[in-house]
């Protein structure tokens, strides 16, 4: 297994430089609710307002939902500085109680991010039945698979029953792809 | 008399062999879908969506009332055999079911959790029959200053009820309305933080923000939890899938008193089945506290009768205050919402005049989805619990391409799939944070109608913002949302400095 905490258990919980910054990566959500604020402030400024618009116009809503962004930007950063996250992570197999971070598995993570990011830029080229099958194979081994050649089986068999389901039973299309001749 | 009529024509149309097809697909996918740890019926109706396109309204909407409550049939089996509730309308319910389930009465606790859904939706379902007509008579004296204020009411009570931190709500709700935001003004035609893009020119669509917050979500949350071992076994579930006399004596007034606590909640908008199930949780622990023999902790049958039949409730009344006023309260009901405006139709007063036979229909096949999913449970239960047998990266990898699917299905557009993507980094980002995903929902849901609302009346009014507060309705609501506020805030201030002496304590 590749699993193996990131993070040396028996590394000291002093506040040192580097796990200030590990206990209060929740700073996340304030950056994006910030960034939702600028954007709409910009967005309501650069606005173009056809001059049909009667008062109150298309601006003052997205005006309101910036200021709201932008304050509790303010205020939840406010909050995540004052309540740092615990810097133990938990093993996971012992629920003791001392408070720990969630361990989250980066890597698999990311790989299961890359699947999906691989399967709509193959959507339309590569057309369903083979992306669709990519997807499945994909997330089930970013999952934890460890069986690769019978879940490519498993894989076409998802992806073209759903097909199937679709344009046949429904009446629906789904990009055909490379394989646009043979399905017809 | 004449609801009775047309409840008849309603039944007259849904028992037929087509649309009863319907009703039982629908509460087995349901059912399927609530089992599953964190899906619930929201997903499976906005999963289902482009699957019914080429159905009739009527057809697609039966089979979305048995999903809507085989949703929340099934979310309890897997809390109360493995406790890990499928949804979180659920968790207050397995806290006594899975106690029961560990002393070897698991049958009997799936028992009373199945006639507990029951009992409440059928209760909801006989009410909202009799009142949703004079409740869409009452909406027309609504204006846009007394729908503004229920959906600031839905906006705040939301996000200060599903979480500890007012704030995190609040952001979630701020998220939520900048989302709302982009897209074509539908008063002015002004395009709105479109970046230029004209497939954003219809806005995000609601089934894209659903299928990113819930689904993929909870998918990249099961590969960020990739190797850590699950404890939970499931709990076998043998002897009789029925209720002694004793036990059904127990459970009876539970059932009830839950129902009772779960109706109101259907039509305020607090976004959904919790508030009421962890009610009745604790009105069922404080009477049983007072009897001699104590059960609560070892598995009492009130513990599950109680909030199960209060989740029930709420999701029959808010599917009558999504009918009638057009007023959605839960993240389902926001989907189904989405649901009639795909088939042309606007829920709210003028729905009972304008589409009588779906709306009764609708009705009937909720009695006939009640009855089907109690036969589907009762005697059937620890089956359901064998579908969490399925390897989890099998399960999961499902989920996701039904998912992507879903949304390409609905509108062939790939810059959709690239949302769906962002939303569910922004979930799984949520999630891993303690902000809450509810309010971003109900925000992007109502944001809409709210503007609207804000506009009409301040346009009314010639820009002056004293009418927004004039009507009693209006008034009464922000009093009401007041009140609301002042006892979470109350709560959090209790509940921090009993933390904070506890914490002193253990010596911390």
């Amino acid at each position: 297994m590749t699993t193996a905490p990131t993070t040396d258990p028996t590394a000291p919980t002093t506040a040192t430089g580097d796990s200030f910054w590990r206990r209060r990566t929740g700073l996340l959500v304030p950056a994006v609710l910030l960034g939702a604020g600028v954007t709409l402030a910009v967005g309501t400024l650069t606005m173009e307002v056809p001059s049909t618009a009667t008062a109150p116009g298309p601006q003052l809503f997205p005006a309101i939902a910036a200021i709201v962004c932008t304050v509790l930007a303010v205020a939840l950063a406010m909050d995540v500085l004052r309540h740092p996250e615990p810097a133990d992570t938990g093993t996971g197999s012992d629920p003791a109680d001392v408070p720990t971070r969630p361990r989250a598995d980066r890597r698999g993570l990311a790989e299961a991010v890359g699947v999906v990011v691989l399967f709509i830029a193959a959507l339309q080229p590569v057309g369903w039945l083979l992306s669709g099958a990519l997807l499945f194979w994909g997330m089930a081994r970013a999952l934890g698979s460890r069986r690769p050649v019978f879940d490519v089986f498993l894989a076409l068999v998802v992806s073209s029953t759903v097909q199937l389901a679709f344009s046949a039973g429904l009446g629906l299309t789904l990009p055909p792809g490379l394989l646009a001749g043979v399905l017809g | 008399m004449n609801a009775l009529t047309q409840l008849g024509d309603g039944f007259v149309t849904v028992l037929t062999p087509m649309n009863m097809l319907w009703v039982v697909v629908g509460a087995l996918l349901g059912t399927a879908v609530g089992v599953l740890p964190g899906l619930g019926s929201a997903m499976a109706v906005a999963l289902l969506l482009p699957v019914t396109f080429s159905l009739d309204p009527i057809g697609a909407f039966i089979m979305f009332a048995g999903v809507l409550f085989g949703g929340l049939f099934g979310d309890s089996i897997s809390g109360i055999l493995m406790n890990t509730p499928g949804n979180s309308t659920a968790i207050a319910g397995s806290i006594e079911g899975h106690a029961m389930a560990r002393s070897g009465r698991a049958a009997q606790a799936l028992a009373a959790s199945a006639i507990a859904s029951f009992v409440g939706g059928i209760i909801a379902a006989v009410l909202v029959v009799f009142f949703a007509p004079s409740l869409a008579a009452l909406a027309t004296v609504f204006g846009p200053a007394e729908y503004l204020a229920l959906a600031v009411f839905a906006f705040v009570a939301i996000s200060a009820v599903v979480t500890d931190s007012i704030v995190r709500g609040l952001s979630a709700l701020a998220l939520g309305l900048a989302v709302a935001v982009v897209g074509i003004d539908g008063i002015s035609g002004a395009a709105r933080l479109t970046g230029g893009l004209p497939e954003l020119f219809d806005g995000i669509d609601i089934i894209v923000i659903t299928v990113g917050l819930l689904a993929l979500t909870e998918v990249f949350h099961q590969a960020a939890r990739r190797g850590i071992p699950d404890d939970h076994s499931i709990l076998r579930a043998p002897g009789r899938p029925w209720l002694s006399r004793a036990e059904f004596r127990a459970a009876l007034p539970a059932w009830l008193r839950g129902t009772a606590t779960g109706l109101p909640f259907g039509i305020i908008p607090v976004g959904g089945s919790e508030v009421p199930t962890f009610l009745a949780y604790g009105t069922e622990r404080r009477l049983d506290a007072r009897r001699s023999n104590p059960m609560f902790g070892r598995g009492a049958i009130q513990g599950v009768a109680g909030p199960e039949a209060a989740g029930n409730a709420t999701a029959g009344t808010a599917m009558g205050a999504l009918l009638a006023l057009g007023l959605p309260t839960s993240a389902t009901a926001a989907i189904l919402l989405a649901a009639f405006r795909q088939y042309g139709l606007q829920p709210g007063p003028l729905l009972f005049e304008r589409a009588p036979d779906l709306v009764w229909a609708l009705l009937a096949s909720f009695f006939v989805g009640l009855v089907v999913l109690l036969t589907l449970n009762l005697p059937f239960a620890p089956l359901w619990a064998k579908l969490l047998r399925v390897p989890k990266h099998y399960l999961y990898a499902g989920i996701t391409v039904f998912a992507m699917l879903g949304v390409f299905a609905t509108s062939a557009k790939i810059l959709d799939l690239v949302l769906v993507l962002l939303i569910g980094l922004l979930g799984f980002a949520m999630r891993r944070y303690g902000i809450p995903v509810a309010p971003m929902l109900i925000a992007v849901i109502l944001g809409p109608l709210a503007e609207t609302e804000l506009r009409r009346a301040l346009a009314v009014s010639e820009g002056d913002p004293v009418a927004l507060v004039d009507s009693p309705v209006a008034a009464s609501l922000y009093g009401l949302l007041l009140l609301v506020v002042l006892a979470v805030v109350v709560r959090t201030v209790r509940s921090r400095s009993r933390g904070r002496g506890a914490l002193a304590g253990t010596g911390r």
